[in-house]
């Protein structure tokens, strides 16, 4: 998407030809990135988040599971800012918490969809053909339908095996990390999301990888006998990949989207473990009577969401300054 | 016209068929064992693997049938609408889904109504106010309420609008599109999906603004409304109906988590009911439904490009 800082629109090639002009390029994008004011905004917010989620347990005032069930759902006040939810538990540690939780979700699911993503858009980018054919038809399959209404099938079908199989390494290996609720909700939900995330990754790394493969340094490469996967991963994947940040940055949204639609769908991350999916849920019930559980966790996750909204924008328009995406 | 709608329809069945079968094997290889959900609320042994009942229960549902041959049975059993019984209930599902239909097409509609009449000029003042303030204000409200995911804006506007401003009702449940109750769940429906429109409808305007019949358009003096209304607007409804099966895409999930929210007994209601439940027949039908309206949009919009653009209606008939 356009925005008025994209002015310059010839000004930057998109291929470097030396090394030294590659670094021009990332600090001319930089320079970019800094002049749109909501994408600065936007970079602020989510390193004020990054922090929180790094050092939540230092930071919180009480512990998130303590209940008391003498201040249940209390409003605001001196001792708890954001009051208290209807266990009595203090509601901004839980909301300090649930940085946490959607920090870590998001981050896995960027790291491991980019990276299914980078494997496929190459293979289907580079060799073309049938191959491409049909990884393209699934991502376009993939892309068309509900990501959401897919999750909840993948979701609901995957935790009894994978219930089972925690079961299992439990008995076998007598460790008690494998009979954590939570580490299950954790890791369902990661598969589940970069099951249905991955495949924006691969299309955007395909087409550069195919505006890339053609050009001399890549015959070259081939010409000296060097391996498919020298070439790939040495000189085709580092020219292609600038798009794949920007569609990084947006996946982190997403993927945070997506994490707190399960929660709040009851198959993400379960209670007690906050996440602000789940508290919007848990403060639906009671909302006319203690509006602040409901508004405190909506708010937080609203402004997180719009911020990396805004930050891919910004990104895009200062990675792809030629590009005029509608 | 026959033939270039046969090759959308080849474009689109195998998918859904793949889709389809991936959802089922899911089901039927990760999900838990149907009868011990059926019979979970009956505290007996009976129900158990091994159990002579459960084995004739099994026998008589045809669920020890290979997996292939019950999924064709599925198959051509939802062709003849029979979608199945209720893990749940035991009633069948085709007849909670029928009654669920209604209403999550007509959010779905009525929000892509209000996206249309509200989004196309919306894009069409941001294009014509390029780098401007109303551009920039259309574009960055267009991004922030994409950023805002359904299940916080509901309860927010909920919470403005019937606690702080008590100028609404609570919405609870649905009596149709023409009430008071549907004006809270159709705006937060169609918001968010609106920024697709509005940067479609924005972008081709600006491609069109620059084209020459415009700029004879304008050079004989015709007033700029004619122009645009006249001359700029018809090219551009092609990319923004194009984007529609992307809306469609974004208004069935959004609408789910909203149902939730406001209580509306949709798909979405059903979805969330065969979670807690655990009923996978209620689900498998909830993905098929929802699959078949993300197709049928898909297939609309396919077979609406040549009406619209009569270059594509030449192409079509060499090649597709």
């Amino acid at each position: 998407m356009a925005s008025s800082s994209t002015t310059d629109t010839n000004s930057v090639p998109v291929l470097p030809a030396k090394e030294e002009k590659a670094i021009g390029i990332w600090q001319d994008s930089f320079g970019r990135l800094m002049k749109n004011r909501m994408a600065v905004l936007s970079i602020i917010i989510v390193l004020i988040m990054f922090f929180f989620a790094i050092f939540g347990p230092f930071l919180t005032p009480y512990d998130f599971l303590k209940q008391d069930l003498s201040i249940r759902s209390q409003p605001p006040s001196s001792e708890h800012w954001l009051g208290t939810d209807y266990l009595g538990r203090d509601v901004l540690s839980r909301v300090i918490y649930g940085a946490r939780t959607a920090t870590l979700v998001s981050l896995l699911v960027v790291v491991l969809s980019s990276f299914i993503g980078i494997v496929v858009g190459s293979i289907s980018g580079y060799f073309g053909g049938k191959i491409d054919f049909f990884l393209m038809w699934f991502t376009d399959l993939n892309m068309a339908f509900p990501n959401l209404v897919l999750g909840v099938v993948l979701a609901v079908s995957l935790r009894p095996p994978l219930s089972r199989w925690m079961e299992q390494m439990y008995l076998s290996t007598a460790n008690p990390g494998f009979r954590q609720s939570s580490l299950l909700d954790l890791a369902l939900v990661v598969t589940v999301i970069v099951l249905v995330a991955w495949c924006p990754y691969a299309r955007v790394l395909r087409s550069q990888v195919m505006a890339v493969r053609n050009h001399n340094y890549v015959l070259a490469a081939r010409a000296l006998g060097l391996s498919t996967f020298t070439i790939v991963v040495k000189y085709i994947i580092p020219n292609a990949i600038g798009p794949v940040i920007v569609q990084m940055s947006a996946g982190m949204g997403s993927a945070m989207l997506t994490e707190s639609a399960f929660s709040f769908l009851g198959i993400g991350i379960n209670p007690p473990i906050p996440s602000w999916g789940n508290m919007i849920n848990e403060s639906l019930r009671q909302w006319t009577s203690a509006p602040h559980l409901l508004a405190a966790p909506a708010l937080v996750l609203g402004l997180m969401t719009v911020s990396f909204s805004f930050l891919g924008d910004g990104l895009n328009d200062a990675l792809n300054p030629r590009q005029w995406k509608g | 016209m026959a033939r270039y709608i046969f090759w959308r329809l080849m474009r689109w069945i195998p998918g859904v068929i793949f889709l389809l079968f991936i959802v089922y094997a899911l089901m039927f290889f990760g999900g838990g064992d149907p009868i011990q959900i059926m019979f979970s609320k009956e505290a007996t042994d009976a129900f158990l693997p091994g159990n002579p009942r459960y084995e004739a229960v099994k026998e008589q549902l045809g669920l020890n049938r290979p997996f292939l041959v019950q999924f064709g049975d599925y198959l051509w059993k939802v062709m003849r609408g029979d979608f199945g019984i209720s893990l749940n209930d035991s009633r069948p599902v085709a007849k909670s889904l029928f009654a669920a239909l209604p209403i999550t097409v007509s959010i779905a509609l009525s929000a892509t109504a209000i996206i249309a009449i509200v989004g196309i000029p919306l894009g069409v003042i941001a294009a014509l106010n390029q780098n401007r303030w109303p551009d920039n204000l259309i574009l960055s409200s267009a991004l922030f309420f994409w950023g805002i995911p359904t299940f916080v804006a509901a309860p927010l506007l909920m919470m403005l609008f019937c606690w702080q401003f008590p100028i609404l009702p609570v919405p609870r449940g649905w009596a149709g599109v023409f009430t008071v109750n549907a004006i809270i769940p159709l705006t937060v429906a169609s918001i968010r999906p609106m920024a697709l429109v509005i940067r479609q409808a924005r972008s081709a305007v600006l491609d069109v603004l620059s084209e020459d019949y415009i700029r004879t358009a304008r050079a004989k003096g015709l007033p700029e409304w004619v122009t645009i209304i006249k001359h700029a607007l018809r090219p551009v409804l092609t990319p923004v109906i194009t984007q529609m099966g992307v809306v469609m895409t974004n208004l069935l999930a959004g609408s789910l988590l909203l149902e939730i929210v406001f209580g509306i007994p949709g798909i979405g209601r059903l979805i969330r009911d065969g979670i807690l439940n655990n009923d996978y027949s209620m689900l498998l039908g909830c993905t098929l439904v929802i699959l078949a309206l993300v197709t049928l949009t898909n297939l609309l919009v396919d077979i609406s490009y040549p009406l619209l653009d009569p270059r594509l209606k030449q192409a079509q008939r060499g090649d597709v």
